[in-house]
């Protein structure tokens, strides 16, 4: 846990692990840019306990951001059973894809899957418009 | 949904037979599986038993949104993943080369199918968990990904 | 369309299992009931509400124009990119691969950042691999590995993998069957699986293999990460006792060195058991690019082209990977036919392509199209195109349109390209 270097919210780090959600696939068939596709994506799931240790409200956004880029997405509480602090949860889309490095490391392959990211209260600053 | 015991509470407990059942109780559990309606049970019609007669009418009353199986399905979960339809068994024995193997309905005999993406019931007395000889039958529920199918 | 007990059935695009048991009730040009296709496919063959306009710098033109506009900026181009096709037909994405001979093109897919290595071990013979027929009728035991088909295929397990009762597996799936889930995190489909779900640690796949192989070969696992040993040993055991066995090959996890451990993982598990791979192919017909694109060339992606006295030499390798021709700015144009790079490559790639002339060819907007040159609307190939593609395991499926609307196929599309050039 480091603090932040500038008189912001303080930071934490995560793991991202990106997924597939159902729900998501089938707004980017019907709108890419609509509310819908959005809210299904921008969105970043944690653990309970990190959300509380964090200080910030569920529905609230946070900034999510590493050295490839920043997004602001909405935090939410994780519906899995087993505590995972630590790692946090994101469906792939733009807003995921913004904080994966270009880096393949010479395969060609980006590591879309697993992501090291810093978290902080985005205290109030609104989702990340992507594509418009 | 009440069960037998608490139907059975609110029956005249005479065994008359009137009903065609040869004890209050046999009675309960028909009218708990719709074999019967409460009206079968004519001395609930008399005026000493007319709380009891309302009372049961509410009991056995299907939940609002349910069909009469109770079965509900959470159409804002369902995934459309067809996985209750393929693993329901009366499905499987009405429609052995269809649902049975996994692919569309080719008849009309089916409980669970899926259209425009969500899981839809019909044909519910065909269910497991109703008529005579009914079993608490779960599989279209552990078999879904996000519990949208429930029986109240 | 199929016809079948006088039913007739069309083919759902929605995602690489091209179910063909798909039912619909069409009034006029509108497609009012659609039966059996899941919740993704439901929408997929809906439509999308922001349909791909035909524009040239910013201003509608007819589709004449725009044709002979993105002819001018590849025949102009010195490097020019190819690039999408995944839900494309077979018959437009060969109209691409003979555009990218004449143009001396780069052409590259998605498989280029997904299961590539694990399609071409398949495609060489190396993986062993088998239907998903063969696994209706007769895998007892099934995994899925770093794949969530509830979400992503949503009725693999209902249609082929786990429900449905197969030749050889007449008792249905409580007894005949054991599904299995190897993730990072507990999905829909390993709540499904109850405690057949063994969750490892991120960024252990290669060690748990191995570990793996060590049970499976019946030595004592060699336990480099955090683990308890006695569920690896259970599933060793499952596996062992497998009659026909399949790996369902995710997302989760793919990188060459990774493709070494998961092949050296399949050779141990046929030689102690009987186990097959199929990959968890998403875009309904990306296999079928890599396929058209192998008959070619030889190579299923990372191709680069250039005319030559004996006809066409081709470049094949990570440097004409859709990542690295970004990374170095080797590329001045690109043509994007039914894909969104914008969406799908990592933001600081994709920042590139807006520096370069773009055309973007789909039947929807996306957010490639909105920073493209021009842009040129396509049908929605399932519903209002037909053609064949390639189903995750390899088959052949063809299909025909649903309801007929004025807008021209991809591979009608790419075929005046090409005569424009
Ligand atoms: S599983 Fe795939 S092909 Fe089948 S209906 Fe769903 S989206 Fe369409």
């Amino acid at each position: 846990m480091k603090l932040g270097k500038f008189l912001t919210a303080p930071e934490y780090r995560l793991m991202v692990v990106t997924y597939r959600d159902i729900f998501q696939s089938a707004a980017l068939e019907n709108s890419r840019f609509g509310e819908e596709y959005r809210k299904l994506s921008a969105v970043i799931r944690m653990d309970s306990k990190d959300i509380k240790k964090m200080g910030v409200t569920e529905g609230g956004t946070l900034v999510v951001k590493n050295s490839c880029g920043k997004v602001v997405v909405r935090v939410e509480k994780s519906a899995y059973d087993v505590p995972h602090q630590g790692v946090a949860y994101m469906p792939s889309s733009p807003w995921s894809n913004a904080l994966v490095s270009a880096d393949t490391g010479g395969t060609g392959v980006p590591k879309y899957k697993i992501i090291e990211v810093m978290v902080s209260d985005a205290r109030g600053e609104s989702i990340t418009i992507i594509g418009v | 949904m009440a069960n037998a015991m608490e139907i059975y509470q609110f029956l005249p407990k005479t065994n008359c037979k009137k009903c065609g059942k040869s004890t209050c109780m046999a009675f309960a559990v028909a009218l708990l599986s719709r074999e019967v309606t409460v009206e079968y049970c004519t001395p609930l019609k008399e005026t000493k038993f007319k709380k009891n007669y309302e009372k049961l009418l509410e009991i056995v009353a299907p939940v609002e949104g349910s069909t009469e199986t109770g079965l509900i399905v959470h159409e804002e979960k369902c995934f459309g993943c067809g996985n209750c339809v393929v693993a329901c068994p009366v499905n499987v024995a009405n429609d052995p080369q269809g649902v049975g193997i996994g692919r569309a309905p080719t008849n009309d005999k089916v409980i669970l199918q899926v259209e425009n993406g969500i899981v839809r019931a019909s044909n519910i007395q065909e269910c497991r968990r109703f008529g005579k000889n009914r079993i608490l039958c779960n599989l279209c529920i552990i078999t879904c990904p996000t519990e949208a199918i429930e029986f109240v | 369309m199929v016809s079948c007990l006088n039913k007739n059935y069309y083919v759902c695009t929605g995602c690489a299992l091209l179910c063909d048991d798909i039912e619909v009730e069409v009034s006029g040009d509108q497609i009012t009931t659609i039966k059996t296709a899941c919740r993704k496919g439901f929408s997929r063959i809906r439509g999308c509400i922001e349909p791909m306009p035909c524009i040239v710098n910013g201003k509608n033109v007819d589709i004449n124009t725009a044709i002979k506009d993105a002819a001018k900026i590849l025949k102009n181009a010195d490097k020019p990119l190819i690039f999408g096709l995944g839900n494309s037909t077979s018959e437009a994405q060969k109209q691409a691969i003979k555009l990218a001979k004449r143009i001396d093109a780069f052409i590259d897919d998605t498989s280029s950042f997904c299961q590539g290595p694990t399609l071409e071990a398949i495609l060489h013979g190396k993986i062993r691999t088998c239907t998903l027929d063969d696994v209706r009728n007769r895998a007892d035991v099934i995994v899925y590995w770093g794949a969530d088909p509830s979400n992503s295929h949503p009725r693999h397990l209902s249609r082929y993998s786990y429900f449905p009762r197969g030749e050889e597996r007449q008792r249905g799936w409580e007894e005949d069957r054991t599904a299995i889930v190897i993730d990072v995190r507990k999905s829909h489909t390993a709540k499904i699986c109850g405690d057949k779900f063994f969750q490892i640690p991120l960024h252990t796949d290669a060690f748990f293999i191995d570990a793996l192989i060590d049970a499976l070969s019946g030595k004592v696992p060699n336990m480099l990460f955090d683990y308890d040993i006695k569920n690896l040993l259970k599933l060793a055991n499952i596996l062992k006792k497998a009659q026909f066995g399949i790996i369902f090959e995710g997302f989760g996890i793919y990188n060459i060195e990774y493709m070494e451990t998961m092949a050296r993982l399949m050779g141990k598990l046929n030689e102690v058991s009987n186990f097959h791979l199929i990959p968890m192919v998403e875009h309904y017909n990306m296999r079928g690019f890599n396929q058209n694109l192998f008959e070619e060339t030889g190579f299923l992606n990372r191709v680069k082209f250039k005319k030559c006295e004996k006809g066409f030499d081709v470049k094949y390798g990570v440097d004409y990977s859709i990542m690295e021709v970004l990374n170095t700015k080797k590329i001045d144009a690109a043509l994007i036919i039914g894909s969104d790079p914008m969406s799908y490559l990592p933001r600081s790639a994709a920042e590139y392509l807006l520096e370069i002339p773009l055309v973007s060819v789909g039947p929807c907007e996306n957010f490639t199209s909105r920073v493209a040159k021009v842009t040129i609307p396509s049908a929605l190939s399932g519903v209002e195109c037909g053609g064949s593609a390639v189903r995750m395991d390899g088959v052949k499926v063809r299909f025909e349109p649903i309801i007929k609307r004025a807008r021209l196929s991809d591979e009608e599309i790419l075929k005046r390209i090409i005569e424009a050039i």
